[in-house]
């Protein structure tokens, strides 16, 4: 309980801090996702079970939307289906190693990204959103993409030595990486 | 393939959280620009946090952007401080030109007033004291323009007369040397009397205890003496000494500052007449006629 919880709190100050350092950079457009790096890591360490990770995962989703101003259960429902295609890929891959952790978290986030403009195309009249303006932002989402598996191995590192502070993660053997999604 | 009772738990648990944004969003599409209560708690909850780091982070990035771009303020500083030098020295030279503009202008405008005759001269050299009084001041108009005795007028007032003539140069005797004497009279009641040079500081006139004087008022020239055009300052009453008899001493201050004299004016009236038989030696044949 206590990495769920840790899960959340830290997944709502990165959020925060997104926020923040976009505005003192006057960033618009290549903004990390880090509450999807933390999902990405949530699915891939498989320390949660699955009901926990999506609760997780749904909650990180309903903060971003209130974060991003996006309509309320849009990323909700996008993290939520992210985080179960995650957990199934979590069950054939493992990562270890900072490059995989990039491409991770830039797959994951192209998933959300996609999930978000496809819920968002199919409730546009609704809505009241217009479907061109919609695809020329899925354009711009390289850039979201990019900047996401930038940040995802300082993440990683975050949560690793977060973990082992706490003492729910025992600290990596001296040879190597911890690996990442070893069979439960 | 066994399906334990914890699967059949854990997969009903995982499609009950999945309606979770299903309703969420079916609430959103029937009102998209509504926030339910919940919303409004959970951001009232987390505002304090998001300030907070908000806050963080600016200031986190307010150091850093102070520390990158330090080197390109202290650039543009120095880019800023030479640009203000030289503007401070153009300020400085347009300043210098409009007082001399002004001197120009006044030094026209009192010839325009003078009814004699009058050439230009510039100021090339002073005679200090010790104490930095201007005992006398040295004009650009030597032998060819000026001769001794001449009067010597600025648009202050009267500087003195031409004392002795060289070359290219003369020296003015100032209105408060001791040998100066000048006709003057009170400009108010018309008191005539001869100004003596007393001391670097000023000069007196003695005249009779019928007029009444008082300290403030204007010494003029009375133009008894052919040399000083009527009716231009000499200076004001500083001090009315009465004197045994029935005189009484003016103490005079000079109107003009003679350390700030640049260009003065030469009274040609009292100049002998220029020797006919060598023409090429007058003022006129140098180009410069006298001016009315």
């Amino acid at each position: 309980m206590i990495r769920a919880f840790t899960y959340l709190i830290v997944g709502w100050v990165l959020i925060a801090v997104g926020g923040g350092l976009a505005d003192v950079f006057m960033i618009t457009v290549m903004l990390p996702a880090t509450s999807v790096v933390v999902l990405t890591h949530i699915a891939f360490s498989r320390a949660l079970p699955m009901p926990l990770g999506l609760a997780l995962a749904i909650a990180l989703g309903y903060l971003e939307d209130l974060h991003q101003g996006a309509p309320i259960g849009t990323l909700t429902m996008a993290y939520a289906l992210a985080f179960v295609a995650l957990s199934w890929a979590a069950e054939r891959l493992a990562i270890t190693g900072w490059p995989t952790r990039m491409l991770s978290a830039f797959v994951s986030v192209l998933v959300v990204d996609l999930l978000t403009a496809a819920i968002l195309v199919a409730l546009a009249e609704p809505l009241g959103l217009r479907r061109d303006a919609l695809w020329t932002a899925l354009w711009d989402a390289r850039w979201h993409c990019i900047a996401t598996a930038l940040v995802a191995p300082p993440v990683w590192t975050l949560f690793e030595r977060l973990f082992i502070l706490l003492k729910i993660q025992e600290p990596a053997a001296p040879d190597g990486p911890s690996p990442l999604g070893a069979p439960r | 393939m066994a399906v334990s009772l914890r699967s059949i738990q854990n997969a009903t648990i995982v499609v009950v959280l999945l309606a979770i944004p299903v309703v969420l969003l079916r609430n959103t599409a029937e009102n998209p620009h509504e926030l339910s209560a919940f919303d409004r708690s959970v951001r009232r909850i987390g505002g304090p946090l998001e300030a907070a780091v908000s806050y963080s982070t600016s200031m986190m990035g307010s150091f850093f952007e102070r520390w990158f771009m330090q080197a390109r303020l202290q650039d543009a500083n120095e880019r800023l401080a030479a640009e203000n030098r030289e503007l401070a020295q153009t300020l400085r030279e347009l300043a210098e030109l409009a007082e001399e503009n002004t001197q120009l202008r006044r030094a026209l405008q009192m010839r325009d007033r003078t009814p004699a005759d009058m050439i230009p001269a510039e100021r090339v050299g002073v005679d200090q004291s010790p104490f930095f009084r201007v005992l006398n001041i040295r004009i650009d108009r030597g032998t060819r323009f000026a001769k001794p005795g001449m009067a010597v007028l600025s648009p202050d007032g009267v500087v003195g007369r031409v004392d002795k003539v060289f070359d290219d140069y003369s020296d003015v005797m100032l209105v408060t040397d001791a040998r100066s004497k000048i006709a003057v009279e009170v400009a108010r009641n018309r008191a005539q009397g001869i100004l003596h040079g007393d001391s670097e500081y000023g000069c007196i006139v003695d005249v009779p205890k019928d007029y009444e004087v008082e300290p403030g008022d204007l010494i003029q020239t009375s133009g008894v003496d052919e040399l000083f055009p009527k009716g231009h300052p000499v200076g004001r009453v500083v001090e009315v000494e009465q004197l045994v008899g029935d005189q009484q001493r003016l103490h005079v201050k000079p109107e003009v500052r003679f350390d700030r004299v640049d260009v003065v004016w030469v009274v040609l009236a009292g100049a002998p007449r220029p020797d006919t038989t060598e023409p090429s030696q007058g003022p006129s044949s140098m180009g410069l006629q006298p001016i009315r």
